[in-house]
């Protein structure tokens, strides 16, 4: 094996003064220790990977290194200096940055005045906007990264990858702060990204490591592979090995991420137990047209998955939401086992036994304060109600029962579901439909975002298991290889319409090139 | 037609109940206590502060000027746990103390389920105006204040209106028990009647995931436009129950008699800790939010704080609520 598992980091006092180093964190939070004696170092010009599973502490190590979470105990050295990191601006001064999970920009602001925010300088004289000088400076922060974004257009005008680089354009301000390179962090910054953008953001990464060091965190673990110089391991909030990346393969890292040796067959093909062919369509959509699709012309049959894939802008999120009820069709007819489906709203879709999960999950997918029980319960209310009233007794019942079923590791059902880890949170939402038994058609958007390999397995299983049951599918896959991994038929959409179908039996798979070729 | 879903749990051998500890901590338990506590408190600085405030006849006194209030506070709430807000409970009561005088003669005993149902019926007209038309529930109630108002001032001819027959609201007027106002009895069974019917149903599920995330609620298929719509007719309902007790206590009907209740009234909801961005809170907190204004409200002056210094010690102290009230695990942003 060429790669080099140290347990812990060794800090070397003839080497080269490291940019960060963090030694023995510790967070607790009510119920969890989210960092557990966490070591890191982070080299002069180097990219650094940060991997673990959902829920190891990533997020939460990140957060304390810019000063938004406070360690219980631990330290952090800057450049050979310990610091203590009481706000984000205390870390810009020590040259740190962070680019956030979720996108931070004020959309009605244009991308000059998003970059500048907070730190106007010279950009505001006596309180007023001076807006030539506020061009030009964010136009030197965009030209650091060689971007072509306009500095005047408005911000939620941009493309999502666009706004990426308007953040790091803003982040990189921090240099103005010190006379030292920076540290810039990005966690999960491909996870919203389609496959250009994201060699875009990649060329970006490369980059910065001429002048900056870089932390990256992603759940894919070849683009960890990729862009990164060495990787460190986080598991149950604890350091557990790195490993630089010349000549790791995914399962190297995967290993390390779970301390044991996971399954090859990732998207659980060995399952797919019958074939769909002969059985009777289920959803059959006629000539829907909405406000970003048209003419759409899609079937799916009792037992089948099939993927839908297309560029931003193909219209296929849409789709999946006119066939919820969640966004207005012009024309078009949709039916569902032979019965005209009624397009008009999600509580018709609910009761015909249609279920969705929404892309955005923090925002549209779940509740975050609520509890995983009311959560898990909170659309197929009959399945813990007598009559017009709840059975606490039934619902706990109900619920403890697929937390086992679907190994959901939660303290309690009891417990806010906002406070699970991404996997975790992931179940629930899919258990929802599950509940009452009568699910017939699901539409997938996007279910493995963010998930880590584990969880990302666990929910591919339990679609194998649906599909097995005899429940339809319409999958919006994460990535290109996730779509032929688990369809059974994949269909093509662009700029709104579907344009191409691809069969994609087990054995018989088409490869990424296959459908790129397609796409544009 | 239903298709089976993966093997059923209960046949699964594995499928033990799984063994679950935790639940609330104890510091979560305290944090939902906090508006009694901070109700205790203010009755323990009261006394303090002048000996002879704690007794049962200044007590009497104030949990019966309360009654209105807690009813108007607790029906707002569930618009406010829903996300939304409804400013026009104080004017609609107004309208409605006209109405309960004007129609008293005519009607009777009656008179007090039709001026409750006039209420409603306005109420839900404002909640079919939210979520038909999509207007803010902030615009089209501040809409629903101003009409009122107008309303309430034009059929009164802008002066109060004598209640005449005074039999029928007569047991407004006793005591439960000897010591408990009837009005305060009515107040504390509405609180109690709309919890539970919360708390038996689905609905309390409903209104939260509705005031945590609206989007979430709908993509799960709740009934949002619904329960909203029941929220404000509930709210509206109650204003015309507050209405009943006001007119039935001044003898008489007059087209601003409610109206410096607005402000008390989302007092009392924000000092029970109910979070003004929706989702988080419950009636009973409103209801000790309520009395809490009260308290400060008739207690300030008998304790004998200057009138100067009566304004800036209730403005600090229901901050200082709030700051002790408001759970702030169940809040992401605080607004
Ligand atoms: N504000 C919080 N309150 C309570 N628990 C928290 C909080 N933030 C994080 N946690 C818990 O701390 C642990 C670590 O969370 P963290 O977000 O750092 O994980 P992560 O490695 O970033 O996971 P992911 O890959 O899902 O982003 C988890 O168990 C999480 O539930
Ligand atoms: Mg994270």
């Amino acid at each position: 094996m060429t790669t080099n598992l140290q347990p812990h980091p060794e800090t070397d006092a003839s080497a080269p003064v490291n940019a960060l180093e963090v030694r023995g964190l510790v967070k607790h939070y009510p119920g969890v220790k989210a960092l557990d004696g966490v070591d890191l170092v982070v080299r002069q010009n180097e990219v650094l990977g940060l991997a673990g599973e959902n829920g190891a502490g990533k997020s939460t190590l990140l957060k304390a290194l810019v000063g938004l979470v406070r360690p219980d105990a631990g330290e952090i050295w800057v450049r050979g200096e310990k610091v203590r990191l009481r706000s984000v601006v205390e870390a810009a001064d020590h040259g740190i940055g962070m680019v956030f999970q979720e996108q931070s920009l004020v959309p009605n602001l244009t991308a000059a005045e998003n970059i500048v925010l907070g730190s106007e300088g010279p950009g505001v004289r006596r309180g007023i906007y001076r807006w030539d000088t506020m061009r030009k400076l964010a136009q030197e922060q965009l030209d650091k990264i060689g971007s072509h974004i306009d500095p005047l257009a408005r911000t939620d005008s941009l493309s999502f990858a666009e706004r990426q680089m308007v953040e790091i354009a803003k982040v990189l301000r921090i240099e103005e702060r010190t006379s030292h390179p920076p540290v810039i962090i990005l966690d999960e910054p491909t996870s919203v990204l389609e496959s250009k953008e994201i060699e875009t953001l990649f060329s970006q990464v490369r980059r910065l490591r001429e002048f900056a060091s870089v932390v990256f965190v992603s759940h894919r673990l070849d683009e960890v592979l990729d862009v990164c110089d060495r990787v460190a391991v986080l598991r149950g909030g604890q350091s557990v090995g790195e490993t630089p990346t010349a000549g790791a393969v995914p399962s190297d890292l995967h290993r390390l991420m779970i301390g044991s040796t996971g399954s090859d067959d990732h998207y659980h093909e060995g399952l797919s137990e019958r074939s769909v062919a002969d059985s009777e369509p289920r959803l059959v959509v006629k000539g829907m047209s909405g406000k970003t699709f048209r003419d759409v012309d899609l079937d799916v049959r009792a037992g089948e998955i099939v993927g839908i894939v297309g560029v931003h802008g193909s219209g296929r999120e849409d789709v999946c939401r006119a066939l919820f009820g969640a966004e207005p069709t012009l024309a078009g007819e949709v039916t569902l086992d032979g019965a005209k489906l009624d397009l008009s709203g999600t509580r018709a879709a609910v009761a015909s036994g249609i279920g969705y999960v929404p892309a955005e999950r923090k925002i549209e997918g779940m509740v975050g304060p609520m509890s995983v029980a009311d959560n898990m319960t909170l659309t197929k209310q009959k399945s813990r109600c007598a009559g017009p009233m709840v059975v606490p007794q039934k619902q706990a019942t109900l619920v403890d029962k697929w937390i086992e079923r679907l190994s959901i590791r939660t303290p309690h059902r009891g417990t806010q579901i906002g406070r699970l880890s991404g996997g975790n949170q992931q179940k629930v939402v899919l258990a929802r439909w599950l509940v009452a038994g009568d699910i017939r058609l699901l539409l997938l958007d996007h279910p493995t975002r963010g998930l880590d390999i584990g969880a990302r397995s666990e929910v591919y299983r339990l679609m194998r298991e649906l599909a097995n049951s005899g429940v339809a599918t319409v999958l919006l896959a994460d990535s290109l290889e996730e779509a032929i991994g688990m369809s059974d038929r994949i269909i093509v959409m662009n700029d709104g319409r579907a344009t191409k179908e691809v069969a994609c039996p087990s054995g018989g798979k088409p490869t990424p090139l296959d459908l790129v070729k397609e796409m544009v | 037609m239903s298709t089976p879903v993966i093997a059923d749990p209960a046949s699964n051998p594995a499928a033990e109940p799984a063994v679950v500890k935790g639940g609330p901590t104890l510091g979560q338990r305290v944090t939902s206590f906090m508006p009694v506590i901070a109700l205790v408190a203010l009755l323990t600085a009261l006394t303090i502060a002048d000996p002879d405030f704690l007794t049962q006849r200044s007590l009497t006194a104030a949990v019966r000027t309360s009654a209105p209030l807690v009813v108007l506070a607790a029906g707002a709430t569930l618009v406010v746990l829903c996300g939304g807000i409804d400013l026009s409970i104080a004017a609609l009561c107004s309208l409605s103390t006209v109405l309960f005088a004007m129609w008293l003669p005519d009607m009777g005993g009656l008179t007090i389920l039709a001026v409750i149902a006039a209420a409603g019926a306005i109420g839900a007209v404002q909640g079919l105006a939210h979520v038909l038309l999509r207007i803010p529930s902030f615009v089209v109630t501040l809409g629903g204040l101003s009409i009122f108002s107008a309303i309430a001032l034009v059929i009164s001819d802008a002066g109060p209106i004598r209640v005449v027959d005074r039999d029928s609201t007569k047991w407004l007027n006793l005591y439960v028990a000897g010591y408990v106002p009837m009005s305060f009895f009515v107040a504390l069974l509405v609180v109690a009647v709309v919890s539970l019917i919360l708390k038996l149903t689905p609905l309390e599920s409903f209104v939260k995931a509705i005031g945590y995330s609206e989007s979430a609620a709908r993509l799960a298929g709740t009934p949002v436009d619904k329960v909203k719509v029941a929220a404000f007719t509930v709210s509206g309902a109650c204003a015309g129950l507050a209405a009943v007790m006001l007119a039935s206590r001044n003898f008489s009907g007059s087209p601003t008699m409610a109206d410096n209740l607005l402000l008390p009234a989302v007092a009392a909801i924000v000092v029970g800790g109910t979070a003004i961005t929706g989702g988080h809170g419950s009636l009973w907190r409103s209801l000790a939010g309520a009395l809490v204004v009260t308290l400060l409200r008739v207690g300030l002056p008998i304790v004998g704080v200057p009138s100067a210094w009566e304004q800036i010690l209730y403005g600090a102290i229901i901050v200082a609520a709030v700051a002790l009230t408001l759970d702030r695990s169940k809040v992401a942003i605080i607004k």
